[in-house]
């Protein structure tokens, strides 16, 4: 399993072990998106397609970041807008919009980003450990992050804690 | 712990289903039978063929413990079949069979839930030891009144053994000869030199008593075989056997059939030892019915006997017969099932496509309504593949309240109505359960424990429970009922007041309101928990499992005269006729049968209450009026009641005008239900059922009245 493998690494990077920078393994991919300027990613197993944002039908009585739910292919999937899950300021939606499906346990959601970016892959040497920063709403969704270039860093989202959040 | 042998899974969802069927039969036999108090000729060969299958397969799918079982099972059956009269006590083999086939269930589950994986085997050492007495004690009696049973024994069996009925009357019997009287051979020779008169053939083993005074040990070990026919008095040479010199004890292992044929395999010497094996060299041979089966001759041991098995099946119901039942997977119609769903999605799709709009299409037209037609008949189909009668699951109910009867020592009649009233195979499965539990309810708290309490009331000494079934308007409704103490509101309201789940001051809760409070969770009034109910587990598990399938339950009973349980279950589940309306932005979908009118509205006709809610007067009846865009938050132009549109609808307990901006039409739809991932929030308590893809692709969203109104 490729979750598993990426645990370790992230595991052992928090750990200090420096061996591990020059490790270039390639462990996954991931599919970036943005929201404002900062740089998201999934990982590549849980998504499903990518669509153009489409009617949605508003459903009553949901918390406001679910937007209501589409109709992909005769199925029926909920649509939950990350800016307003992270509690950013929402934008109207344009032609860059889109919603990604990404499923998971047999659970299917989409999620609406600004613009989808690129397919990279996820290298051991890359792979870093949140920092320990609860206080801030949209860090429990994050499970590792991935740096690039010299500034760049990509917040990997965590499918299952995406999906999976136990709320009532 | 036992392991499935690995090649053996791809057979094992076949060996469940047909073994599990065929246990199924034997409970209804069983049932069928016990009311009777009677065991007729072809019932008895029946369970004997279901337990030699049974054998058959579990032996090949390697389940030894079960395959000894059967056939312990089937061994005495054998005796009861051939002897027919010999059952005294018929209540102990009902218990024995009801215990073995419970047994298989328990294992066969287990398995079940372990394919794969490990399962426990369990030791059935305790209940074959049981069958074995039990047949033991069976065959003995039966040679004891051996000249009876033989007339009906040669009846049952000479259709079958006809070579061989002019050998019947054959006895066989074991004697012994007192400890240390020496000179053993001698002694069985005067004995039978004794009976030998009497007797119209006689063999007896060993067989060289007279000259070989070596057989004495034989005789000291293994006792002395003689076998005699005698047509007219057995039980004289029985007699004579027992009085004989130094004559200790004497055993009859078998009559007729048993000794005969292993005479006729071995006519000088061996004869078997062993009882239990006399019956099963006996069944072995059996001259094959299989003659259409004879293809199959080169197959297993097993397969042979299933094509025997099968073969004396159908000759035996009715002659010609022919199987005209398939076994399909579930899996498979779900899918046909939903096919059929994207089928009728994408035919509006295509029929009101908006590409279509304003023109003329005569032919067009004409073609669609034939698709439409040819769709809904294809619709019906494969509902009705789908469909299965009650009567399964009705039948468990009745092997319930069998045991129930015996063990609370009730006496109750169990009435049955209805149980071809046929459902769709997923509520059959998901009613099990709730039935099981009110069936157990109605036997445990309902009827009364002591007769004279009935007798006292007036009503006659034997209780009455009864299970009906009935289609009423695209409903299934089923009723629980029982002549017995009922509800006594008191008693229930004072035991709510201690768990504290009275939501509102008493004196306001109706009667109604009373009785239902028993589906609450954590409600149980019974004082004692017995094995069978009381445990406050049960009721809210009712219920929750019947809303489960869409449906409803109510009680209704009245303190002394019993109690009705009725549940309610909407026929179809996934398609309905729906009327659409638009409320701001959003489409809903509102089923037709709840729809008693629509109509606009003109403002003098609107009357308020205190509270300033708006009501309105329809033919001298005043209904409050529900604003959907309030209650679902939606932001709508069409804020004035003239602007708009109200449908007067109903829900199980009363009558609402919802308003709505617009009426779009009619549409028959899909119902799906809401994503998984929307499951956390109250969207099914507030009104809506589930949703629906509209011909254009868009999502509506369905209205489920009582949950809206309630």
């Amino acid at each position: 399993m490729t979750n598993d493998v990426i645990k370790e690494a992230v595991a052992k990077q928090q750990s200090g072990d420096r061996k591990l920078l020059a490790d270039n393994t390639v462990l996954g991919k991931v599919m970036t998106f943005n929201i404002g300027e900062q740089v998201y990613g999934i990982e590549i197993q849980y998504v499903t397609e990518i669509i153009g944002v489409q009617r949605i039908t508003k459903v009553p009585h949901v918390p406001n970041y679910i937007k209501g739910i589409i109709n992909v292919r005769s199925k029926v999937v909920p649509v939950v807008d990350i800016r307003a899950r992270f509690g950013k300021p929402e934008i109207p939606y344009n032609s860059r919009t889109c919603i990604i499906t990404l499923s998971f346990n047999d659970t299917s959601v989409g999620i609406i980003v600004d613009s989808v970016a690129d397919v990279e892959d996820i290298r051991t040497s890359d792979i870093s450990a949140t920092p320990e920063n609860k206080g801030v709403n949209s860090n429990e969704f994050i499970q590792y992050m991935i740096r690039s270039g010299e500034n760049t860093t990509k917040l990997i989202l965590d499918v299952a804690k995406l999906l999976d959040e136990q709320e009532y | 712990m036992a392991k499935i042998e690995p090649g053996m899974e791809s057979m094992l969802d076949m060996y469940f289903f047909e073994t599990n069927s065929l246990l199924e039969q034997l409970d209804e036999i069983l049932l069928r039978t016990e009311q009777a108090n009677a065991f007729e000729s072809e019932d008895i060969k029946e369970i004997f063929r279901i337990m030699h299958t049974i054998k058959g397969s579990s032996a090949m799918m390697g389940f030894d413990n079960l395959s000894v079982l059967a056939h312990k099972a089937e061994d005495m059956f054998f005796v009861i079949r051939e002897n027919p009269d010999v059952i005294t006590d018929v209540s102990f083999v009902y218990d024995l069979v009801f215990q073995v086939s419970d047994s298989y269930k328990a294992q066969i589950e287990a398995i079940q839930n372990n394919v794969g994986g490990e399962y426990e085997q369990t030791n059935f050492d305790e209940l074959i030891d049981k069958l074995i007495k039990a047949k033991d004690k069976l065959s003995s009696e039966a040679s004891g009144e051996a000249p009876a049973a033989d007339n009906a024994a040669s009846a049952a069996s000479s259709s079958e053994k006809p070579a061989n009925a002019a050998q019947e009357g054959k006895v066989t019997v074991r004697v012994f000869f007192e400890e240390g009287c020496q000179m053993e051979n001698l002694r069985a020779f005067l004995l039978i030199n004794t009976i030998r008169d009497d007797c119209s053939m006689l063999e007896y083993y060993p067989a060289d008593v007279e000259t070989n005074s070596e057989s004495s040990k034989e005789i000291v070990d293994h006792g002395f075989l003689i076998s005699f026919s005698n047509k007219d008095n057995t039980n004289h040479i029985l007699k004579q056997i027992e009085n004989a010199l130094n004559v200790q004890s004497y055993e009859v292992i078998s009559t007729g059939e048993a000794a005969e044929e292993s005479a006729a395999a071995a006519p000088k010497a061996e004869i078997p030892p062993e009882p239990v094996q006399a019956a099963v060299k006996t069944e072995k041979p059996a001259p094959a019915p299989a003659k259409p089966a004879a293809p199959a001759a080169a197959l297993t041991d097993s397969a042979v006997e299933k094509a025997q098995a099968a073969v004396a099946a159908v000759n035996q119901t009715n002659g010609s017969q022919k199987q005209s039942l398939i076994s399909v997977n579930l899996a498979k119609l779900d899918a046909l099932h939903d096919i059929v769903g994207e089928i009728i999605t994408t035919e509006s799709m295509v029929i009101s496509n908006p590409d279509l709009e304003g023109l003329e299409l005569e032919s067009f037209s004409k073609a669609a309504r034939d698709l439409k037609k040819l769709t809904a008949e294809l619709q019906d189909t494969v509902m009705s593949i789908r469909m299965v009668p009650l009567a399964g699951v009705f039948q468990k109910m009745n092997r319930i309240v069998r045991d129930m009867r015996k063990k609370l020592n009730k006496d109750v009649d169990f009435v049955i109505e209805g149980e071809d009233t046929e459902v769709d195979k997923s509520i059959v499965d998901s009613l099990q359960d709730p039935l099981m539990h009110l069936v157990r309810n109605c036997m445990d708290h309902g009827i009364e424990e002591n007769v004279q309490d009935r007798i006292d009331l007036g009503k006659p000494a034997k209780g009455t429970l009864k299970l009906s079934a009935q289609n009423s308007s695209g409903e299934v409704i089923i009723t629980v009922s029982d002549d017995g103490a009922g509800i006594d509101p008191e008693k229930i309201m004072e035991k709510a007041r201690r768990q504290g789940i009275l939501t509102k001051p008493e004196s306001e809760y109706t009667e109604k309101e009373i009785q239902n409070l028993i589906l609450l969770p954590g409600f149980s009034t019974n004082e004692q928990v017995t094995e069978f109910s009381g445990r406050g587990v049960g009721m809210d598990v009712v219920k929750a499992n019947v809303e489960k399938c869409n449906g409803t339950i109510t009680v209704d009973s009245k303190k002394g005269k019993g109690t009705t349980f009725i549940i309610k279950i909407p026929l179809t589940l996934a398609i309905i006729d729906g009327m659409e309306i638009t409320v701001g932005d959003i489409v809903f979908t509102v089923p037709i049968s709840t729809i008693r009118e629509s109509f606009k509205v003109e403002t003098e006709q609107i009357v308020y209450d205190t509270g300033g809610n708006e009501m309105i007067m329809i033919r001298g009846v005043c209904y409050p009026i529900l604003r959907l865009h309030e209650k679902f938050l939606i932001d709508t132009e069409v804020k004035s009641l003239e602007e708009g549109i109200l449908l007067l609808v109903s829900s199980d307990n009363k009558d609402v005008c919802i308003f709505a901006d617009r009426l779009i039409g009619e549409q028959q739809v899909v119902v799906k239900p809401f994503p998984k991932y929307l499951a956390r929030y109250n969207i099914k308590g507030e009104g809506l059922s589930g949703c629906t893809i509209m011909g254009d692709g868009s999502i509506s969203l369905i209205i489920d009245t009582n949950t809206l109104i309630g």
